[in-house]
């Protein structure tokens, strides 16, 4: 770099060589002093000389370990030219078999974030400045210096952030040299209650759960599709269930609230909040327990049905095995999960359903709620000297009732290891940030033998350390320590402790998996042998629970964010913009609020309401939902930072605020233990969601088909038999939502023939004469070969739980820019406050979107109703073979591919917007301003968050439409991969980027036009169907029905 | 303009016609000769203040929306109003709306011309011109509601090295042969038909430099009786062109929509209905126009009542024509018996849009039927307010067809609704004040009212009268 620096030029004449000289001189100080500095070198190409196996323009993979919760999945690292693009599943990997939720997705935003700490900060004069690595070395070293000095260490207190593996014990290692006691694994989104009552029953926090053998599961509250224990895996777990159609599971969810999973659920038992124990006991009571409850006693304190109750004993009692899941997370959240433990156990799951052998071991060990409030009452005592957080973000995920901030005030010296702006580390003196995930090395430990490996994907963005190196650095420059720690870093520590050593940490770092070692095996199952027989717990009356004599005539529910968690996804804007599952609201925290008391209270939706307990108030819009109890309000956790970036600053409203600091008798924090007053708020704001209408008015888009209706098809016979129509055909009204006239399990395949033939016969107008010899490049035998292919997708709706992990896995491969941050669409609305104004004119630009459907419980008067279902579709391009929007593009913007897509030059688009119009589906997306231009106010990729973006894919720009073409940039490499090794594409070789992302494998991606394709047998199946056939659009989009399992003896009781 | 004469004149009083029979062999009882006709109908083309503030408040408007323009080439069409999936808004509801206003234009001239109807004479030459700047502001809303406007010619079939055409399956390719045939013809037409009133400029003109542009454009007009006949013949031709553009380029706009599958633009009823709609906001327009000018350049003897009667005959005629359009079309959305069908018309007239589709509904069909009163027809104040509402009606009823019709299609997911920006309204009053400055700019430059056309109903002079007068001899006397 430096041979180029010519200095400035003087004129021709008169060059002294003394001059020369100096100039030279200085010339190559200068530039030999900007060339040491990892600043301010900037790469036309990452790579002078590029590294094996490194090819500009293909992606390099490294399989490594997904940190964004603690479940700890495998992911694979896709870089391109030395930078990490995205994040994909990796299939070899036994906890996520390649799937990934939207959180792991998202995580390379949290790598590319623009407001990370770029270097280490010092508190100087009351502000953070930055400060060099060695500076701050130091004065952390003198701090701990001190610390053991002064003998103060005990007191010393490191928070990190949960997770398995490696770590933990390294820190704990580390801090025992220097006397402070071992850290606090904190996660606020673990279930701390019943991984205690889990460790008691079977001693594992967490056994394997298998979905798919139960007849019956049972959840109180047990959010298992929403990032209760590891999502991705009981998501694929849920899915093969439920993919065993009319023999799959019934899902009964008992709960104040419907979260996704209850969305998921066949039955909703609406139990108040804080009864679920009473509801559990009186379960327990009917497999002969001695129990104070009866099912009578439950239905009155829980506010349900009693015959739901005896029903659901009854099954729980003849289907062997069941599955019951405890969640929640009131003050008895423990003796609910201890109630639940003894349900299994009495019921015979335990070892079938519920399987301790197969633990997930990634919760081992984490500190509850508990421990960080005595550690807050000893900072506020002043009795901690100095404080490290890493990962964590207490003074944000810890309610404000308990003063996390005002207790780390009286801690002298405060280290935060965090990568971002929290509001933790805003209040620490020195922050020496940590590489992110994909930046660092390391190693977990999710299920039990297995070592999952984390290796970095690529060089760090900024001037990052990994803690781990961090804690390396300093034990050897203590003198006392340094021999204690030989290696040169936290990678040769982790390479010395492996079987094999070096040799057999890269051979693993291929598949970024190793067996564990029996030792930790051991660890990792708990001390315990053989653990006690759960015992029913005792039940607390629930008239004398706190809950009940708290103020108000509400209950608050206060829940995790099934997309922000407890907020630290908040900084990303791909989660801020991806509509929740269940209320399809971005960028904005609402007040859930059911329609029944909404009418009482006067509120209409995006009315702001005002949530009084008596720990705080909190207000914000209405969000008018079908799915809490009438006397129970429900707010998310995840926003309302006041630090954190400048994607989650000020977005939304922090539930906590309103939340008292209780715990339940595992030490969880209890967020659902008070009630609440609520009144109207005198401010309205427009609910900033994705959502038109949440009914489909038998449109036919989101189909179901009843477990019996399908059983009954199924049983006649291939053959369609007069009789057996005539027989299925007056329950159809359930099949494609309210007053729909369609055939149960008649799959009407007279259009698929369309899906499998040639596509230029459909698609392109005169070229469907096959006589003629112009068919061009849509011929057959064309050269290029395209027009043998027809590429087509399934979506199964049975398998889909509607978690949108798709849409962000579109984001990231398809460089979907996000368009609701307030800046962004801040001139549109000017008399709003303008967050998310652009989604407030529906211009979010996800290519695939999940719409959400309500069916039943559509009362006038909007009376409370449990017993309604939901329906999740994703809606993408349908790639028409008769493409509405084809033939009115006037520039041939859009045309039909000879392998049957509908691609769009972006190039020729001058934006007329004509075949967004003409579109049904309206999948077409437009560019309303410049967010691919740097210089705009509405830059969807402010650096680095460009880094990740994807160079197989055009960004785009201002005035021209968008839309999905089935990651036609995979299609083509697969092609070209296969033609560059002169074979044909193998069946199912590649697949589209929200098929390889869908944690429930309802997508399937492939050619329709081969058979060999796994596509073509689903494309077979009974519950096929098309949106829309009637407007001949010919798409090449094939959904396969929902399967309801309804309550058995009352159908329809609405 | 509260000028309001008797509605039936005299019998057998002073000899006028009847004003409800439209009659071939007008008369101009006020008019005398030629050289009246020529002094009254070119005295009005001095500049006066009221002109200039007039073209300045139109100059203003049009700097508006020629800034908002800007503005929003600069930020992305995300300024104006759209709300996905409403894509279509205010600016292509305002191109038709303008296609529209000149289709009145071109029936007076060229078809009424063809019918030998009398009241055309007076009016015919404000409503040609109408036409051809309406034309001129419609073409450009189709280019400044495109995503990347600098790319407009790619809609234009032209040779280009890489072979590629443009899409000529889609109606907006339509459009452009559509609107740049129309502006070509009706251009032509209102030029040929200027070509004797260029004459009399020119001979009266003192102003040498405007006499050599009016010689020009006269080109070299010397009254000759040969000139008369091919003059004739030409302008009968160019009628005769003109006449089925009236009904082609209305329907060509009317593809647009029933072109395309979307629940209530998908209806083959649209181009006759479109195309009496345009007329309708035409002949609205010509009444807004008309009735001031007549009253501020002293015309009401050329623009007289009955002119104006009979033009709202046939407003109402159109009008109807429009209602019948209306009701057939809601009666077919009810029996369809399609479901989404009847939905969506339910959403236009008494849901989410009811306003908008009642607003159309009241200017367009109800108030109208006011003019089955000759009272009202020769009201010249309730005439302009009723053009005014015609003109808000016709508006809206573009608006009705486009913007309800978007927001509320197929897939319920994808409802919406749709609120326009300041943008929006900044480039509409800017085509108004385009409109107008084109206007203005004409009326004081070239006659308003055809001198040739309105002297061949001017009784003819005597020989002697020609002796004695003092004028000498125009080329256009």
């Amino acid at each position: 770099m430096s041979a180029t620096a010519e200095p400035d030029a003087p004129p021709a004449r008169g060059v002294k060589r003394r001059d020369f000289l100096k100039i030279l001189g200085a010339g190559t100080a200068v530039t030999t002093t900007i060339g040491c500095s990892t600043k301010g070198v900037g790469h036309l190409i990452p790579y002078l000389v590029s590294p094996d196996q490194t090819v500009p323009g293909v992606s390099t993979y490294y399989a490594s370990t997904c940190r964004e919760c603690a479940a700890a999945c495998g992911v694979l690292v896709e870089t391109r030219d030395g930078r990490v693009i995205k994040l994909e599943g990796n299939p070899a990997h036994p906890l996520n078999r390649g799937a990934l939720c939207a959180r792991g997705q998202a995580a390379p935003q949290g790598l590319y974030n623009p407001d990370r700490y770029r270097e280490p900060m010092v508190r100087k004069d009351g502000k953070l400045v930055p400060i060099s690595w060695d500076d701050a070395l130091h004065l952390l070293a003198q701090k701990l210096g001190e610390l053991r000095s002064r003998n103060q260490a005990a007191g010393a207190a490191f928070i990190n952030l949960h997770e398995s593996g490696a770590f933990p014990g390294f820190l704990d290692q580390w801090l025992a040299s220097y006397g402070i006691p071992a850290h606090l694994s904190f996660d606020p989104d673990l279930p701390s209650a019943v991984l205690a009552a889990n460790r008691e029953s079977y001693g594992v926090s967490w056994p394997g759960l298998d979905f798919s053998a139960a007849k019956v599961i049972v959840s109180f509250g047990a959010d298992f599709l929403d990032g209760w224990g590891a999502s991705v895996p009981q998501q694929l777990d849920w899915a093969d269930a439920r993919a065993k159609l009319s023999d799959a599971p019934r899902l009964v969810y008992i709960g104040a609230r419907r979260s996704l999973t209850g969305l998921n659920a066949d039955e909703w038992i609406p139990a108040k909040p804080g009864s679920e124990v009473m509801v559990a006991n009186a379960l327990l009571g009917a497999f002969g327990h001695a129990t104070s409850v009866n099912i009578a006693q439950a239905a009155a304190a829980s506010g349900v049905d009693a015959g739901a109750l005896a029903r659901l004993a009854t099954a729980l009692t003849q289907s062997k095995p069941s599955l019951v899941l405890a969640g929640g997370s009131g003050a008895d959240a423990l003796e609910l999960a201890q109630a639940v433990n003894a349900i299994n156990q009495a019921a015979g799951n335990v070892g079938q359903t519920v399987n301790p052998a197969a633990a997930i071991t990634a919760f081992e060990h984490a500190a509850t709620y508990a421990d960080v409030r005595e550690l807050a009452d000893r900072m506020r005592r002043g009795a901690v000297p100095l404080l490290m957080v890493r990962g964590a973000n207490p003074a944000f995920s810890t309610p404000p009732a308990v003063g996390f901030p005002a207790a780390m005030a009286k801690v002298p010296f405060k280290v935060s290891f965090s990568s971002y702006p929290d509001e933790t580390a805003e209040l620490c003196d020195l922050v020496l940030p940590d590489h992110h995930a994909l930046e660092s090395w390391g190693e977990a430990a999710p299920i039990a033998a297995t070592i999952s490996l984390q290796q970095p994907g690529m060089d760090p963005v900024f001037s990052t350390r990994q803690t781990a190196d961090v804690l390396v650095m300093l034990a050897k420059g203590d003198p006392s320590l340094a021999a204690k720690y030989p290696w040169a870093d936290y990678r040769s520590w982790l390479i010395s402790r492996f079987p094999g050593a070096a040799t057999g940490f890269t051979n693993a770092l291929t598949t970024g998996l190793a067996p564990a070692s029996a030792a930790e095996v051991a660890v990792a199952k708990g001390s315990s042998g053989t653990p006690a027989a759960p015992a029913p717990a005792k039940v607390a009356s629930v008239a004398g629970a706190p809950m009940e004599q708290s103020h108000g005539d509400f209950y608050l529910v206060v829940y995790s964010s099934p997309v922000l968690g407890d907020g630290r996804g908040a900084n990303k804007p791909w989660l801020q913009e991806l509509p929740d599952p269940v209320t399809k609201i971005v960028w904005q925290t609402v007040i859930e609020i059911h329609p029944e008391t909404a009418r009482k209270l006067g509120v209409e939706a995006g009315d702001h309401l005002r949530v009084e307990t008596d720990t705080g108030v909190i207000e914000a819009p209405a969000f008018v939902y079908l799915g809490v109890r009438p006397d129970t309000v429900a707010v998310a956790l995840g926003r309302g930072h006041t630090a954190y970036g400048r994607y989650a600053h000020g977005v939304g409203v922090n539930p906590l605020i309103a939340v008292p600091s209780s715990e339940d008798r595992a030490g969880a924090l209890a967020l659902t233990c008070t009630k609440a007053r609520v009144t109207k708020g005198a401010d309205h704001t427009l609910l900033v969601s994705t959502e038109g209408s949440a009914r489909q008015h038998g449109r036919g888009i989101a189909r179901a088909i009843t477990a019996t209706e399908l059983m009954a098809a199924t049983s006649s016979g291939a053959e369609e038999t007069a009789a057996a129509r005539a027989a299925t055909a007056p329950d159809s009204g359930t099949g494609g939502g309210d007053g729909e006239e369609e055939m149960p399990g008649d799959a009407s395949h007279k259009f698929l023939p369309g899906l499998r033939s040639p596509v230029a016969n459909d698609a392109q107008g005169d070229y469907g004469d096959t006589a003629s010899k112009s068919l061009g490049m849509y011929a057959a035998d064309h050269w290029s070969g395209m027009a043998k292919r027809r590429w087509a997708m399934t979506v199964d709706l049975a398998r889909c739980t509607g978690c949108s992990a798709c849409v962000t896995a579109c984001y990231a491969e398809n460089n979907i820019p996000t368009v609701g941050a307030p800046w962004q669409g801040a001139q549109v609305l000017p008399d709003h406050t303008g967050f998310g104004a652009n989604i407030l004119r529906g211009r979010e630009m996800a290519w695939i979107r999940l719409e959400r459907y309500f069916e039943g419980a559509n009362h006038e008067d909007g009376r409370f109703d449990a017993d309604f279902e939901t329906r999740f579709v994703p809606m993408l391009c349908q790639q028409c073979g008769n493409a509405p929007c084809e033939p009115v593009c006037p520039v041939y913007a859009t045309y039909h591919s000879p392998d049957g897509l509908n691609v769009q030059v972006y190039n020729r688009c001058v934006g007329t917007r004509y075949c967004s119009n003409n579109c049904p589906y309206k999948v077409r997306y437009f560019n309303w301003f410049g967010y691919g231009e740097s210089d705009r106010i509405q830059y969807a990729f402010p650096e680095p968050l460009n880094w990740q973006l994807n160079p197989d894919v055009t960004v785009r720009g201002k005035g021209v439409m968008e839309k999905c073409t089935f990651c036609l940039q995979r299609i083509r490499e697969g092609e070209n991969r296969a033609r560059l090794e002169h074979r044909e594409l193998e069946p199912d070789e590649f697949t589209v980027a929200c098929a390889q992302a869908c944690p429930s494998r309802a997508i399937t991606f492939g050619d329709a036009a081969d058979p060999r394709w796994s596509l073509t047998k689903l494309i077979e199946d009974r519950r096929a169907y098309h949106v829309f056939e009637e407007l001949n659009t010919f798409t090449a989009v094939v959904y396969l029905k929902k399967v309801t399992h309804p309550v058995p003896s009352a159908p329809a009781t609405t | 303009m509260a000028t309001s004469a008797p509605p039936y004149p005299i019998a057998g009083g002073d000899g006028a016609p009847r004003p409800n029979v439209a009659t071939g062999d007008r008369r101009l009882p006020a008019v005398r000769d030629y050289e009246q006709v020529t002094r009254e109908i070119t005295s009005v083309l001095r500049p006066t203040v009221a002109w200039f503030i007039g073209l300045s408040i139109a100059i203003l408007f049009m700097l508006t929306g020629a800034g908002a323009w800007m503005y929003q080439i600069h930020e992305g069409l995300g300024v104006a109003g759209y709300h996905p999936p409403v894509m279509w808004a205010v600016y292509i509801v305002s191109f038709v709306f303008w296609v529209g206003i000149g289709h009145a234009g071109t029936l007076i001239s060229a078809i009424l011309y063809l019918f030998r109807a009398g009241f055309r004479t007076t009016i015919y030459r404000c409503a040609e011109v109408m036409t051809v700047f309406a034309v001129m502001t419609a073409g450009l809303f189709p280019v400044l509601h495109l995503g990347r406007p600098w790319k407009f010619f790619w809609l234009i079939p032209y040779p280009h090295w890489r072979w590629i055409w443009p899409q000529f399956k889609s109606p907006l390719v339509w459009d452009v042969f559509a609107i740049l045939t129309y502006l070509t013809v009706s251009a032509t037409f209102l030029y040929i038909g200027l070509l004797p009133d260029l004459a009399v400029l020119r001979d009266h003109d003192t102003n040498p430099v405007r006499k050599k542009i009016f010689a020009t454009l006269s080109l070299g007009w010397r009254n000759s009786d040969r000139e008369w006949r091919h003059f004739a013949r030409a302008y009968l031709f160019l009628a005769a062109l003109a006449t089925p553009l009236v009904l082609s380029v209305h329907s060509v706009v009317s593809f647009d929509f029933a072109m395309a599958n979307t629940p209530g633009w998908h209806a083959t009823i649209f181009p006759p209905y479109f195309v009496a709609g345009a007329i309708f906001s035409g002949i609205g327009m010509v009444f807004t126009i008309i009735i001031p000018l007549r009253k501020w350049f002293g015309f009401k003897h050329y623009v007289t009542l009955n002119d104006l009667d009979a033009s709202a005959k046939l407003c109402l005629f159109t009008s109807m024509v429009v209602g019948c359009a209306y009701l057939t079309e809601f009666y077919i959305g009810w029996y369809s018996g399609n479901r989404i069908e009847h939905e969506f018309w339910w959403n236009r007239v008494f849901g989410q849009w009811w306003w908008a589709a009642w607003i159309m509904l009241i200017c367009n069909m109800v108030l109208p039927l006011s003019l089955f009163s000759q009272k009202l027809r020769r009201n010249t104040t309730w005439l302009f307010i009723l053009s005014l509402f015609i003109n808000l009606g016709m508006w809206f009823e573009r608006f009705v067809i486009i913007v309800p019709s978007l927001s509320h299609e197929f897939e319920p997911w994808q409802w919406a609704g749709y609120q326009a920006t300041w943008v929006d309204f900044a480039i509409l009053c800017g085509s108004f004040g385009w409109f107008f400055m084109w206007f203005l700019l004409f009326v004081k430059q070239l006659p308003i009212l055809a001198i040739s056309e309105v002297k061949e109903i001017v009784p003819p002079k005597r020989r002697q009268m020609i002796a004695a007068a003092s004028v000498g001899v125009g080329g256009g006397d």
